[in-house]
Formats: structure tokens, C-alpha cells, sequence
């Protein structure tokens, strides 16, 4: 798995890519335990595959954004990745988008 | 000529051991042609199954090992997953879609289990599952 970071429109965006697996959620983690997170979007354009223990790292950000009152979008989800939200009735909690930049869009501060 | 084969194999109680594990499965499986969404949800519920045995069965002592039975023939794939520990009831664990559960973050490898194949059975103990999935769906 890798993750890179980066801002726009004061956004924090992820960019993850890969396996977000047993072995890879933890650094996942550790990753987001660094950063700031007030609005974050989450791309999952390149990802693979997901399992629980990534489903719940993604859960865990969720929980501390809406603790700071802030906004997770998650984006270019596959069709796969999707259904696991779908069925584990996830997808109610966060804010899909199709590409990063709808999601960005949903996230950021109104100007 | 019908297809049927079954392989045994044990696995070390370690994370880090999954992916090898995972692999041989799969690998075992290629004689079926499966499509690529059989594929990924085969090795979801092998995977969390397995975890759950490392984790909360074995608690990840290398010496206790994971047994694997991966089976086929014609309509069906079976995967069974058996740990040394004490066992639990599946039955007392919470629904992790309910609405005051569904952000905690227990459960769920099990409800995926049983959305993606088309059974799932433990045994009496709770050591054992069995994971069926018939390959007409």
C-alpha cells in the first residue's frame, strides 16, 4: 500500500493506493494520526482491495473528523470496494463521490 | 470430466502469514475459472475468517497453528478455517449494520462472511467454520 497527502482548496486529500488490508491499515493509521483532520477526502481510485480492518481505519478517521465538527468525503471508490460499504451499510455514514475533485468540492469550506 | 479436489494445509498464527495463505487458495482454486468478483469475495471471507482465528482464536501464538480445508467440485467451493482456541457463540455477536453498532468497529469480517457466501456454519464449539459458495449463482 501507498499513501501520499496533499492540500487543496484546504482540503486535506489522501491519496491511497493499493491493498488497505490487515498487514497495510495500520500504517494507514499512523498516517492519518499525523495529519490534521478537519476536511478530508480519501481517494480510493487506486485501491484495490479492502478488507475490515480497513473498512474500520476508515470508520476511526470518520469518528475523529466529526469530533472536530469537520467532513469526510471518500472518492473513486470501485464498483467492489462500494458494495462492501453498501453491504456493511457504511455508505450512510460518509460522503461518496465519484471523482476526487466532487468530493473536494462537498468538503471544503464554503467560500 | 467433473472437477473435485481438496487440499489440507495449517497455518502459524501471524498476520503476516495471511497473504501466503490467501495465495495458496486462490492458487488452488484456478482450475474453476472463477470470475473476478468470485475471486475477490472468496479471498475476502477466507482471509477474515482466518484473521479471526489468528486473532481471536489463536491469539496469534505461533505454536498453535490454523487448519485450512479448501474443497471443490462442480457447484461448490468450500472453505473451512479451524482454530485451537476455546471457541465462541457467533450467535451473541451484535449486528454490526444496527444503527447504534454500526460505527464500532466489531463484527463485521463475520457479516461479510455471511453476505458473500452462501453459507456459513461453525460448529457447536465455535472453533470451525465452514464457508460454502455455489458456483451457479
Amino acid at each position: 500500500m501507498d499513501a501520499k497527502t496533499f492540500q487543496k482548496d484546504g482540503v486535506n486529500v489522501f491519496e491511497v493506493a493499493g491493498e488497505i488490508n490487515i498487514n497495510t491499515s495500520p500504517e494507514l493509521r499512523k498516517l492519518f494520526e499525523r495529519e490534521s483532520l478537519k476536511r478530508v477526502v480519501v481517494d480510493l481510485q487506486k485501491v484495490s482491495y479492502i478488507d475490515s480492518s480497513g473498512l474500520a481505519t476508515l470508520v476511526e478517521v470518520l469518528k475523529r473528523v466529526k469530533a472536530q465538527g469537520g467532513l469526510l468525503g471518500l472518492s473513486g471508490m470501485s464498483d467492489k470496494v462500494r458494495s462492501l460499504f453498501e453491504i456493511t451499510k457504511l455508505d450512510q455514514f460518509f460522503l461518496i463521490a465519484e471523482t476526487r475533485e466532487e468530493a473536494v468540492d462537498k468538503v471544503k469550506q464554503p467560500s | 470430466m467433473a472437477k473435485s479436489a481438496r487440499r489440507e494445509f495449517f497455518v502459524p498464527s501471524d498476520f503476516a502469514e495471511v497473504p501466503q495463505a490467501s495465495a495458496g487458495v486462490l492458487s488452488f482454486l484456478e482450475p474453476l475459472e472463477l470470475g473476478e468478483n468470485a475471486l475477490f469475495d472468496l479471498r475476502l471471507c477466507f482471509e477474515e475468517a482466518l484473521i479471526n482465528a489468528v486473532k481471536y482464536g489463536n491469539r496469534f501464538r505461533r505454536d498453535l497453528k490454523v487448519r485450512v480445508l479448501v474443497e471443490f467440485d462442480d457447484e461448490k467451493v468450500a472453505l473451512t478455517v479451524e482454530d485451537q482456541g476455546r471457541g465462541f457463540d457467533p450467535g451473541k455477536l451484535a449486528d454490526c449494520t444496527r444503527e447504534d453498532h454500526s460505527l464500532k468497529n466489531r463484527g463485521r469480517g463475520i457479516y461479510l462472511m455471511r453476505k458473500l457466501m452462501d453459507k456459513v456454519e461453525y460448529n457447536p464449539k465455535g472453533n470451525r467454520v465452514c464457508m460454502i459458495r455455489f458456483l451457479s449463482r
